[in-house]
């Protein structure tokens, strides 16, 4: 799965680790998140959707290549 | 080196994350005290009374079932990046013992090597539990 989680992070001047405290998940999670290496749980996904106050479809895409 | 370091000391772990695995690591010390004491009382003629064999059942047990009921707590809090590690380590562990013991079992059937004891089988779980779990801290890092 595709995600814009490191843009949108960007765009606020969070670091990594600001944006797991808000989340409450370790900076990790995170960082395995942004490079495409983790899916989050569906209750992650709308945590990070009210955070950014956006459609979590907007946030993250489905990855048809592979 | 630090990867692999960073990996076995859970760094970046919530504190309350890391004290329910202190939790857990505790338990698991007791209870494989509470086994050492037992292998280790067969030099003294006590090591046979029932008083004896009552109370070291009863305590590993008791711990035994401490420690389970602390490992379910410790996943259910757990951050969900290291569940999934943890969940992961856990199929590995048991699934290489059984294969390995089943695969022995056929070896010693037919008298290639000695049948295997129950203390191997609890340090294999344990070792490849170990080793799955810093796999997969340094594979999501």
């Amino acid at each position: 799965m595709k995600n814009r989680l490191k843009v949108l992070r960007a765009e606020r001047d969070w670091t990594q680790a600001e944006l797991a405290e808000n989340l409450a998940v370790s900076r990790q999670t995170i960082n395995a998140i942004e490079k495409g290496k983790f899916d989050p749980s569906l209750p992650l996904a709308f945590k990070v959707s009210r955070l950014f106050s956006m459609p979590i479809e907007d946030i993250f895409e489905e990855d048809t290549s592979g | 080196m630090s990867k692999i370091l960073d990996a076995i000391l859970c760094k970046g772990l919530p504190l309350r994350d890391i004290k329910n695995a202190n939790r857990v690591n505790l338990l698991a010390l007791l209870w494989a005290g509470t086994l050492a004491v037992t292998s280790l009382s067969r030099e003294y003629t006590w090591h046979n009374t029932m008083i004896f064999i009552s109370i070291i059942f009863t305590l590993h047990t008791a711990i035994g079932v401490l420690m389970v009921f602390s490992f379910r707590k410790f996943l259910k809090e757990l951050d969900e990046l290291e569940r999934k590690i943890q969940l992961d380590a856990l199929a590995l562990s048991v699934g290489i013992t059984i294969i390995s013991f089943s695969s022995s079992s056929i070896l010693s059937m037919v008298g290639i090597i000695e049948k295997l004891d129950q203390s191997s089988l609890i340090m294999l779980m344990a070792a490849t539990y170990m080793i799955g779990t810093v796999a997969g801290r340094i594979k999501y890092r």
